[in-house]
């Protein structure tokens, strides 16, 4: 799979974004100062603890899957998208990479910038709060699944888009109150009617966040709610991971084929 | 074993919804040819390379690339072509020797060689010095230049230029015809679309012409010339009323003032026929020129669309004055016996 052919365009992609920080890494940086500030700061201070966690903590997770899968996304379909539009993509189409190579390049290095700006959020929440580390692997792992996902959706995204305007809807319209419904900014239990968990369940965000937010700081509200029956109440969070995995490998066969039958790319 | 043919497509078509931008095109270039794709603008050229490359999904049909099919053997295919496109499609946030670097690393060129190539490739079409600037700070010309270089850089057996010259000042399109030239008798096989016919004539072994996405014929230079035919102008001493009834071998006979103008196959050997006749008819012959038909001419006539025939009118119309306002006085119109 790692040809020299997959190689090039995976260094390419992510030199990219690596020599443009101002416009890859700083926004990043910046949004969440202000976010943990005001939000953690200046408002968390009045709010009480959510689920044993002071506010500015319970929030650092949510914010981390905000900025690496909005990154993510953004950077895989800008990346098509502008190659489109400006048909360097040619570049790559007319080369003998296998259709999978190019999906796994374009989206590995899309997840590569959405884990860097995710370790900046980390970095940036450090400076106003101590976060623990509680479940490493389980945290590293998570949030690969979850970059590689969006990443992949970013793909599709830049595939569908008819000008830069679609790529600015989906962000806006659909990533954005997906994110903010997800549990960013609230725990799951403070919900007290049932349909409610029952519809924040049916967001693939919450698993996402809940599961950042096992890896951080310990705490699941998928296991607090009860997501599975009680003998295995404890393994919500393998069981989130276990279908955010699933998404994303079939996202990126959707990729796969979407590159075959040369969609959005080939007359 | 012989080797398979660099391109070799079998009754190719390819459909946009109604329109056929490809029917039925069958057509070979043997390894090692410098091969020509003649046609007016929407003939179905670039279509026919898109479909190689894989930036064209063909509708029906075989296309091989050196034996490879180019949708079941893609990347066999595709390793072996080298393309200048048109249209400046390169990648605008990188300086242009990474662009190569990147092209070439595609293709399976590690990364060190892949900077020697570059260089190599840079030097070659002239533009060494702009290595590290990027492709949208190029002049024109450079821009054409490096998608020669790009075309280069994977060392291909197969190069396809696509109007390497459209717009290009006379300085670069001699570089550009010496370059291909070289790397012809290097080995590489050439396909060149064009549509100056000069640039065919200089430059290919054999073309085929192409109009409304059909193959119209596969020759020569040379063999495409034959096929035209040659007009004997003779002006006369006094103006004729009507144009004198000639032999068959006459296809067309033209009269304007006191000039008279006759197509045949073979101007040299018919001319003392047509004196003759002509004399026998009463005229005195006051100057003689024979021209061969150009191969801009064979063109036109070979890719004029069918809906545009021929107009035989009389030569009593008052067409001769009409023509100068708004039309090109076409040789057909000026009254044709």
């Amino acid at each position: 799979m790692l040809s020299v052919g997959f190689r090039a365009l995976f260094r390419r992609e992510v030199l990219r974004f690596v020599r443009r920080p101002k416009n890859t890494f700083m926004p990043p940086a910046i949004t969440n100062v202000l976010y943990f500030a005001v939000f953690g700061v200046i408002l968390g201070g009045r709010i009480d603890e959510i689920a044993g966690y002071p506010y500015i903590l319970f929030i650092v997770p949510g914010l981390i899957v905000l900025g690496a899968i909005s990154n993510a996304f953004e950077n895989a379909s800008f990346s098509i998208f502008h190659g489109r539009w400006n048909e360097y993509i040619h570049e790559t189409l007319t080369s003998p990479l296998s259709y999978a190579e190019m999906v796994v390049a374009y989206v590995g290095a899309s997840a590569v910038r959405g884990l860097v700006v995710g370790v900046i959020i980390a970095a940036v929440g450090r400076l106003f709060v101590p976060i623990g580390f509680e479940h490493g692997l389980f945290l590293i792992a998570t949030m690969v699944v979850i970059t590689a996902l969006f990443a992949g959706l970013g793909i599709i995204g830049g595939l569908v888009a008819r000008d830069f305007d679609d790529l600015t809807v989906m962000n806006q319209f659909i990533l954005r109150p997906l994110v903010f419904f997800g549990a960013v900014f609230y725990s799951l239990e403070t919900f007290e009617q049932g349909w409610q968990v029952t519809l924040s369940l049916l967001n693939p965000m919450v698993y996402m966040v809940d599961s950042v937010r096992y890896g951080l700081l310990g705490h699941s509200d998928l296991i607090g709610v009860g997501v599975l029956p009680a003998p295995y109440a404890d393994f919500a969070p393998l069981f989130a991971l276990g279908i955010l995995t699933t998404a994303t490998a079939a996202v990126l066969a959707i990729d796969v084929y979407l590159f075959k039958i040369g969609y959005g790319l080939t007359d | 074993m012989a080797m398979p043919p660099a391109i070799e497509t079998v009754d190719l078509v390819k459909e946009y919804g109604d329109l056929r931008a490809l029917q039925e095109l069958s057509l070979t270039v043997e390894e090692g040819e410098f091969f020509g794709l003649l046609g007016p603008n929407g003939a179905g050229k670039t279509t026919f390379i898109n479909t190689l490359v894989g930036l064209v999904r063909k509708t029906g049909g075989d296309a091989r690339v050196f034996g490879h099919d180019v949708e079941d053997d893609y990347r066999q295919a595709r390793d072996a072509i080298g393309l200048a496109p048109q249209e400046f499609n390169v990648d605008r946030f990188f300086p242009i020797k990474e662009v190569l670097m990147h092209k070439a690393g595609y293709h399976g060129i590690p990364e060190d060689e892949a900077a020697e190539r570059a260089d190599e490739v840079l030097k070659r079409v002239g533009i060494y010095d702009k290595r590290n600037e990027r492709f949208d700070w190029l002049s024109g010309g450079m821009k054409r230049r490096l998608l020669l270089a790009r075309a280069l850089v994977t060392d291909p057996d197969l190069l396809i230029l696509d109007e390497p010259t459209a717009g290009v000042d006379v300085q670069l399109r001699h570089d550009l015809w010496e370059l291909v030239t070289e790397l012809n008798e290097e080995g590489t096989t050439i396909l060149l679309t064009t549509h100056y016919i000069e640039e065919a004539e200089r430059l290919c072994d054999r073309v085929a012409i192409m109009n409304e996405g059909r193959k119209v014929t596969v020759a020569t230079p040379d063999e495409l010339k034959q096929r035209g035919t040659d007009t004997i102008a003779v002006r006369l001493e006094s103006e004729p009323s009507t144009a004198p009834d000639l032999g068959a071998y006459a296809h067309e006979t033209t009269v304007s003032g006191d000039r008279l103008e006759v197509r045949v196959d073979d101007g040299g050997a018919t001319a003392p026929r047509l004196l003759n006749d002509l004399e026998a008819r009463g005229f005195e012959i006051a100057d003689l020129e024979i021209t061969r038909t150009s191969l801009e001419e064979i063109f036109v006539d070979l890719t004029r669309s069918e809906d545009r025939t021929v107009t035989r009118s009389s030569a009593e119309s008052a067409d001769g004055e009409s023509a100068a306002e708004g039309r090109e006085p076409e040789r057909e119109q000026e009254g044709v016996a």
